[in-house]
């Protein structure tokens, strides 16, 4: 079950606050690594909501976030609207994507589910690969970002445009803590702990984590438009499954159901391609090496291992009961 | 388009059905038996076809390299499953998928790194490198090779899997893992065998593709996916259901693109989205 | 309140439920007894709807249940309790019976508020951790809480759910004799309201909270009766001895 503990608000706030002064004091490349990170960090976290607390291990992530960008592409472009009522129904177009996936695999689990949404984000991907309408392997491009001039705020500057991505990071991890602490979201947990009870205390729980991954696909769909007004070209390969793949591989890196973990590991993770991309280029080994070792080393990922080696310093608060011995150990093995 | 054309398709059709038969097969018996996802068999494959090329380079023989790229590979598998898959066995599906997808991107980087970003080719045996008259249509020999070869693989699986001890062991192992361990068969020795041998098809099936596709970092992840498909498709653990699930793939892949282009690619999704839905056993589930 | 009509469950060939049928009374306690493998906790099953039955038809006030599934019975006011734990082990006592709250006030698709905030939802805890005597350790994780405490937990997540019909299967199950009295109590201290259908072992808490008993012999219904009637009757003895003792 979801806490948003000292700790963690505490780790958003620095990370927050490294990434503006990064974007504030760097020149026009670090502003465009900082806006990468966030839209890698608000998908991670997105998934994480589906993943970590649903036990949604979703492959079909970046399909969600291509579809918020295409819809946003071609509503703007295509058919004329305005960019805000346009992103607003991008949004929704991928939260339905999302809750029709989680609908029609609702009774799939384990590897089922995993190649389902693999399946499902292909369907997508291939769709657009294959629409000429859509511009096919080209693309669209000519897309533009918010007019907020009436505020006062010109989007097209590099330094606004990386603030503006963060505050929209900061608005979707906002969002995700708050729905995660609400009785939708503590009833995602419940259903992921022990779904057979669950539904014995009459919530269905396949409508349950429809919705929940509706949810999460419009985080994702924060991701999408920020991409498309990020490089305001489009192309497919926003949707191709490896995508979701490396999100998911950031999720576990950071800490599987931490929320703040995958942000940090979205922090991380771009770092870290940069860096090493300035000695080699072969840095998927290195990512590949790092991704086998968390797993084999327990699968906490970053975070969670700070937290738990946290957690194991403090004393516990409550004296355990002492067990029972005798026949009823066998029940005790359930989880 | 007339029958010729239609003759044509069927035999390309054909021979793509017989690759992912290669590789679906391994796939799907490791699936059934040790409850294992493989993503990185793909990747597997696609070592194959770089080993047989620098073999081939070195010798100067195909068929030497057709012989030792399937044994290299069947010896990287090994150093897997001792060092990783063993014991990942009971880790869930998730740290299995993440672990392969770990060694995708490392394999990756290894063939970049041994040969380079530039696709490579391998040239089809004198033997085989002219066209064969079949049907009234003009069509390489060294496809038909694959056909046979794919069919010669498919009788051989059967045979073993039907009619020797070792076989019957597989069976019953994949229906039940804990009675097989009762009836004394050494279900770790049997695993590793399985893998291995999973292992050797997919480095014989990159190999054998290698002068017909050429060999490029993206074939281990590109060929993944249908692999995949054919798998899910046809239920895990069945070689009749590989067999099924590699020809729907196959035909649906090759006719598509020619009856349905646009809608062909998208339509093998659907397939699978259907099937796990409706049938997630698969088509020809092994069990009962 | 509760009425089952001819109900048969058949897996394969072999029936294990056959043509059962009895009526609840609202606030009635009726105890199921029967030997090993009598067919309780499958008929039990088919009450909570986790297996349909082949045949026969379930009523709630009068209309079919029958094709619910498991949720939309529980909505209707049937809660059960199992005979194996079956707990949200990571979760305080207090989150667990929270969760079941929430979701018997359908408070369960809130994605605004937080519905352990919720005053309804927390006064239905404070009742229920009462009722089930978990009150002092509603704040332990149920990791590290006893197995008694655990089956006390149990029937609490059935209760919070605020049910009209509850099921209980061998609430006791594996609890030492320590222990048992704590249950005499619990069970005397429900609802007077709530209907009650319980599947038991312990024979003394069984004619002591029952106003009526049915007793189930190889899928069939062999006996139904007051607690005296039953103490009396020969075809019950002669099922039931055996196991009676060995289990009392």
């Amino acid at each position: 079950m979801f806490h948003q503990t000292a700790t963690r608000t505490l780790v958003l706030l620095i990370a927050l606050a490294g990434l503006a002064i990064y974007a504030t004091s760097g020149g026009y490349f670090a502003r465009e690594i900082v806006v990468e990170i966030a839209i890698l960090a608000i998908l991670a976290v997105s998934l994480d909501v589906a993943a970590g607390f649903g036990g949604m291990v979703s492959l079909c992530h970046g399909a969600i976030m291509g579809i918020a960008a295409y819809a946003y592409a071609i509503l703007t472009v295509k058919l004329g609207l305005p960019n805000l009522p346009a992103a607003v129904l991008s949004l929704a177009a991928a939260a339905i994507f999302g809750t029709l996936v989680g609908w029609i695999t609702g009774r799939t689990t384990g590897i089922f589910f995993i190649m389902a949404t693999l399946a499902f984000g292909q369907m997508a991907y291939t769709t657009i690969f294959k629409s000429r309408w859509l511009g096919g392997d080209d693309g669209i491009g000519s897309l533009s970002r918010f007019d907020l001039a009436w505020l006062g705020i010109d989007l097209d500057d590099s330094l606004v445009f990386a603030l503006y991505a963060l505050v929209l990071l900061a608005l979707v991890y906002i969002a995700a803590a708050w729905v995660l602490r609400s009785a939708f979201g503590r009833t995602l947990s419940g259903i992921h702990a022990n779904e057979d009870r669950m539904r014995a205390l009459g919530v269905n729980t396949v409508i349950h984590r429809a919705r929940a991954l509706g949810f999460s696909a419009l985080l994702a769909g924060v991701a999408g438009i920020l991409a498309a007004q990020h490089t305001l070209y489009i192309s497919p390969q926003l949707l191709f499954w490896t995508v979701s793949g490396e999100v998911l591989i950031v999720v576990i890196l950071g800490g599987l159901g931490t929320l703040i973990g995958p942000l940090v590991g979205a922090v991380l993770f771009v770092l870290l391609k940069h860096q090493i991309s300035d000695y080699t280029d072969h840095w998927h080994i290195v990512i590949g090496l790092i991704l086998i070792a968390t797993v084999l080393a327990g699968g906490r990922g970053l975070y969670g291992q700070v937290e738990h080696m946290l957690a194991r310093r403090r004393p516990a608060p409550e004296k355990p009961a002492p067990e029972k011995p005798g026949p009823e150990k066998k029940g005790l093995s359930h989880a | 388009m007339d029958a010729g054309f239609w003759v044509l398709q069927l035999l390309n059709a054909t021979q793509f059905s017989m690759l992912l038969f290669l590789l679906s097969v391994g796939l799907t018996v490791i699936f059934g038996l040790l409850h294992f996802v493989n993503l990185a068999h793909g990747a597997l494959y696609m070592l194959g076809a770089y080993v047989g090329i620098s073999v081939a380079a070195s010798s100067g023989s195909f068929w030497a390299a057709f012989i030792l790229a399937p044994i290299a590979v069947t010896a990287i598998g090994a150093v897997l499953y001792v060092t990783l898959i063993d014991r990942l066995r009971g880790a869930g599906p998730m740290n299995q998928v993440l672990v392969t997808f770990g060694l995708i991107f490392v394999f990756l980087d290894v063939v970049r790194l041994l040969w380079g970003d530039v696709a490579l080719s391998l040239t089809a045996p004198k033997s085989l490198s002219g066209a064969a008259e079949i049907l009234g249509v003009s069509y390489p020999a060294y496809r038909l090779f694959i056909i046979g070869l794919g069919a010669v693989v498919m009788a051989s699986l059967w045979l073993v899997l039907s009619r020797t001890q070792i076989g019957a062991m597989i069976r019953a192992s994949v229906e039940n893992e804990a009675m097989a361990a009762a009836l004394g068969i050494n279900v770790g020795r049997l695993f590793f065998s399985v893998f291995c041998l999973g292992c050797a098809l997919a480095g014989l099936a990159g190999v054998a593709a290698a002068p017909i596709v050429s060999a490029t970092t993206g074939m281990g992840i590109s060929i993944l996916i249908p692999t995949l498909i054919v798998v899910v498709i046809g239920g895990l653990g069945s070689l009749q259901g590989a067999i099924l699930g590699s020809f729907i793939v196959g035909f649906i892949e090759t006719f598509g693109a020619v009856l349905l282009p646009g809608f062909a690619a998208v339509l093998i999704y659907v397939l699978l989205a259907a099937v796990l839905v409706l049938r997630p056993e698969g088509l020809l589930p092994a069990r009962g | 309140m509760l009425e089952v009509r001819s109900l048969c469950k058949s897996f394969g060939g072999i029936r294990v439920t056959r043509d059962v049928s009895f009526r609840l009374q609202p606030g009635e306690r009726r105890v199921i007894l029967g030997p090993n493998g009598a067919g309780k906790t499958t008929l039990f099953n088919l009450l909570a709807g986790v297996l349909p039955p082949t045949s026969g038809d379930i009523l709630l006030e009068g209309q079919s249940i029958t094709a619910l599934p498991v949720a939309e019975r529980a909505k209707k006011g049937l809660s059960r309790s199992y005979q194996k734990n079956n707990l949200f082990e990571d979760l305080t006592v207090r989150e667990n019976l929270m969760l079941a709250a929430t979701a018997g006030q359908r408070k369960s698709a809130w994605m605004i508020r937080d519905s352990f905030q919720d005053p309804d939802v927390r006064e239905t805890v404070a009742e229920v951790a009462e009722q089930v005597a978990l009150t002092d350790l509603l704040d332990a994780p149920v990791r590290s809480a006893s197995y008694g405490n655990r089956r006390q937990l149990e029937v609490g997540l059935a209760l919070a759910t605020r049910p009209r019909i509850l099921l209980m299967d061998e609430p006791t199950s594996g609890v030492g004799p320590s222990m048992i009295e704590g249950f005499h109590k619990l069970l005397h201290g429900l609802p007077k309201a709530l209907t009650v259908l319980i599947i038991e072992h312990d024979m003394d808490l069984a004619f002591d909270v029952a106003d009526r008993i049915t007793v189930l012999n190889f899928g069939e219904v062999v006996f139904e009766g007051t607690p005296e009637e039953t103490r009396g009757n020969t075809v019950v003895r002669d099922i039931y001895l055996g196991d009676w003792q060995a289990d009392a």
